[in-house]
């Protein structure tokens, strides 16, 4: 489904269609939104009030397929006071009624408030609750997209997992209770500012040498391969006289199986290394801030010996590789930078989050350990350096005008840190305020509801 | 009919034609044509950047301690609640009203008028001292201007998850009873435990985290922070709400003596035969009981030791229930093959039905159409276990 070419539009006062993007335009066009649908008749009225709704709940969906998914049952949840619930049975809003009482006990009023009009549920804006259900739409919800469109190119890119598996269908609707993650790198990517043409081509410059580099080392990697199978057939053949084949194989898999949890764990520490040796070359390609020539030599030499770990890990023992590890983090973290002060703003931050820590270390100091503190440094370093060969502009920093956007409704629960949230429940109105989020006023939304509601 | 002739002293040099079409090709190092309506400025398009410059400019960059949403602002750009506090600059806010009592029945007792009350409490998050800006209100946290229903509500703070995570993995408290005590839902709760799980798994596997990101979404939203202070607590959302169910929503006329004691439960059986009452449906029917014994009277002891025992009676429910279902399990017959795991059960073929199209009938069925092939089926999965 190709995005027409006049997807924002502006147009005279009000003409501009509302979407579900972070675009500047999109701003502009959302301050100068007119509360009333244009038309004369009532028909018109509504048709105008379903055209505009729909360009933003769910554009691109087909009609159809949308027109399956209305339900005329709006959910509304109306919260309830214990200590009232304790002190009545229910009985107490009629007694009394029959001889005469008129007005309801005190507690009753105080229940739902004096004025009626401030307990009013927003019905009409529940009528595209359904469509917060899909997948593309609960990403885009989660600020883990800057547009629905982009959300759905996740999906369909594989970028996104229901439940821990890939699901690349963008129409699946969530069930209460499903957690979907998104790649990290893609989220960065959408959500953060955009690199500029000069650091675009040197990340072009630095992607092909890199190519150039991984395919010279598979070539390698290949003839030490077919040196080893070499090797290893040798050795089988010599075997085999010895042993029957069947016992052999018997033997081969029950060790397999043994080895499998030290194969798992091997895996982790080896991804661990890995991590550690990527984040060195990210600081010696650092080109804002290029490290003296002596620490270069230094983190070259981290990268060789943390590359030698990772070799000779296969003989090891899982244990001693995880001290090896614990060696290499923290003689690698006494070679990161300190951050440095950018300005006013990092300094409050940084003040900020150190009490925040502060406290956070009085809570568990069981969890306080060396070890994840220097983690914790590199991975800084890392964030602080500028690594070219990332699709967005490094250090990361958000794009433009998303703030204006930045909301979370409640019935999603994001876990920022790992990219992934939790549909806990589908939307409700509540008194006074509807999970739904859309731009459009009551009337537009009662009109586009009745809209649907025709034939049913 | 042959091209018309041109003389080449009309035809322009190739330099003069690229300055015409492109005035920045000579800063160029390559050479490359131009979007068709690059150039072409409509008059909405520099009204568009007119408004980007003057009042939109306030949110391009994220209000650092504050959310920054339209209707914070006033047509001219200016911080709304700047303004007032610059008009009424002596006159000063009433303080909050006290609230006491122990944890549970304070947040519960709270839950239905906190809606206006906690703006104070979630602004602690301000400026430098200097230029500090005014507490955001209610009103300020609406993204869309004519939706008046929909508000950015507040998340939960990074310290506020290690908190509820720590309660529950390392207290071993139950989500009942943390939801109860932190005044946040019980769903989210688990959501919360389960994302955290998945975050402390990432750290031991050395597989970076977002900080960057996580950092600059946390500082643009509206935040409950976690107070250690019991009685500056203020819960999170309303934790005891009611669904409204389908039956409910008709008005029914329902004849009944002046006479009778007409209580939740004669009114959830008028709706429908079974649906159950307000006390029973709502999700802390606990907290309901707790304040039943507290508002009769009874010493401190005695309403814990009720509390324990029902909680107790709860888990051995659960623990049945979760029985029954592993019994049921335990009576599949299951062959494992490495590839597939074969599931053996006891099939009868009255199961079928007499039409043998019974939906309970195992197996393809002569006469009964596949469905699977037919139009507006829906192929894509319904759930991921």
């Amino acid at each position: 489904m190709p995005r027409s070419r006049s997807f924002h539009t502006l147009k005279r006062l009000g003409g501009g269609k509302i979407r579900q993007s972070w675009n500047k335009i999109n701003l502009y066009n959302l301050s100068r939104l007119l509360s009333r649908p244009a038309g004369v008749t009532h028909y018109q009225q509504k048709w105008k009030a379903k055209s505009t709704t729909r360009a933003y709940h769910g554009e691109q969906i087909r009609e159809k397929h949308w027109e399956r998914m209305f339900r005329s049952r709006l959910r509304a949840e109306i919260p309830m006071d214990i200590n009232y619930l304790a002190r009545h049975d229910g009985s107490e809003l009629a007694a009394g009624r029959g001889s005469g009482r008129e007005t309801r006990p005190r507690d009753a009023i105080n229940l739902r408030t004096n004025n009626k009009k401030s307990f009013r549920i927003p019905y009409m804006h529940m009528t595209y609750a359904p469509m917060e259900r899909r997948l593309d739409t609960a990403v885009f919800r989660s600020l883990f997209a800057s547009s629905a469109r982009q959300a759905r190119q996740f999906v369909i890119h594989g970028k996104v997992k229901v439940n821990g598996k890939k699901m690349p269908y963008p129409g699946y609707m969530l069930n209460p209770g499903d957690m979907f993650s998104v790649d990290p790198e893609a989220v960065l990517f959408a959500t953060g500012a955009p690199k500029d043409q000069e650091a675009v081509r040197s990340g072009r410059r630095l992607k092909r040498m890199q190519q150039h580099e991984a395919r010279q080392e598979a070539e390698a990697q290949k003839a030490a391969e077919i040196r080893r199978t070499k090797a290893l057939e040798a050795k089988r053949a010599q075997e085999e006289e010895e042993n029957s084949q069947q016992e052999a194989d018997a033997a081969a898999l029950k060790q397999e199986r043994e080895n499998l949890d030290e194969a798992q764990l091997k895996k982790v520490q080896r991804k661990q290394i890995n991590e550690l040796v990527e984040t060195a070359q990210v600081l010696i390609r650092d080109t804002q801030n290029e490290p003296s020539a002596k620490r270069k030599v230094e983190l070259r030499s981290f990268v060789k010996s943390a590359k030698t770990v990772s070799n000779k890990m296969q003989r090891k023992d899982p244990e001693q590789v995880d001290k090896e590890i614990e060696e290499l983090v923290t003689s690698f973290a006494k070679l990161t930078p300190s951050p440095p002060q950018a300005g006013e703003a990092a300094k409050r931050e940084a003040k900020a989050s150190k009490a925040a820590a502060e406290e956070k270390e009085a809570l568990d100091t069981e969890f306080k350990k060396e070890y994840q503190k220097s983690l914790d440094a590199i991975m800084q370093a890392r964030y602080a350096a500028t690594d070219e060969s990332k699709p967005y502009a490094t250090p990361w920093r958000p794009r433009n005008y998303m703030s204006a956007f930045a909301f979370i409704p409640q019935y999603l629960e994001v876990n920022q840190n790992i990219c992934a949230a939790v549909y806990l429940r589908h939307p409700i109105a509540k008194p006074n305020a509807a999970e739904v989020p859309s731009p459009f006023g009551e009337e537009v939304q009662q009109l586009a509801f009745g809209w649907y509601l025709r034939r049913r | 009919m042959p091209p018309s002739m041109r003389w080449s002293s009309v035809i322009p040099s190739p330099q003069t034609c690229a300055k015409q079409i492109c005035p920045n090709a000579h800063l160029r190092a390559f050479s490359s044509s131009t979007r068709s309506n690059a150039g072409r400025t409509t008059r909405q398009r520099r009204l568009m950047f007119q408004w980007l410059d003057s009042q939109g400019a306030a949110f391009r960059d994220p209000l650092p301690g504050s959310t920054n949403y339209l209707t914070a602002y006033d047509n001219h750009g200016v911080l709304k609640r700047v303004k007032m506090a610059r008009g009424s600059d002596t006159s000063s806010k009433p303080a909050d009203e006290q609230i006491d009592g122990d944890e549970l029945s304070t947040l519960g007792a709270k839950s239905n008028d906190s809606e206006e009350a906690d703006e104070a409490s979630n602004n602690t998050k301000t400026g430098g001292d200097e230029n500090r800006l005014p507490p955001e209100g209610r009103g300020d946290r609406r993204p869309f201007p004519h939706n008046k229903s929909f508000y950015s509500e507040p998340v939960l703070s990074e310290e506020f998850r290690e908190e509820i995570w720590r309660r529950i993995m390392k207290d071993g408290m139950s989500v009942r009873e943390v939801s109860a005590t932190t005044g946040v839902e019980m769903r989210r709760v688990g959501a919360v435990v389960r994302l955290k799980e998945m975050e402390k798994a990432w750290l031991s596997s050395g597989t970076p985290l977002a900080r960057p990101y996580a950092q600059a979404v946390m500082s643009m939203l509206p935040q409950t922070q976690w107070n250690t202070r019991l009685d500056a607590r203020r819960p999170h959302e309303p934790i005891n709400s009611l669904p409204v169910h389908e039956a409910t929503t008709l008005q029914i006329f329902e004849p009944t003596s002046e006479s009778r004691h007409f209580t939740r439960e004669d009114a959830a059986r008028a709706f429908d035969e079974n649906l159950l009452s307000t006390d029973e449906r709502i999700p802390h029917p606990e907290m309901v009981a707790k304040e039943k014994d507290l508002l009769a009277g009874l010493p401190a002891e005695l309403v814990a030791k009720r509390a324990r025992a029902r909680e107790d009676a709860e888990i051995e429910a659960k623990q049945k229930q979760q029985d029954r279902i592993a019994k049921k399990e335990a009576a599949i017959k299951k062959v494992d093959t490495g590839r597939w795991q074969f599931r053996i059960q006891e099939v009868k073929v009255d199961d079928a039905g007499v039409d043998g199209r019974g939906p309970r009938g195992t197996g393809w069925r002569y006469g009964t159409p596949l469905m699977d092939r037919s139009r507006g089926q829906i192929k894509i999965p319904t759930r991921v276990d």
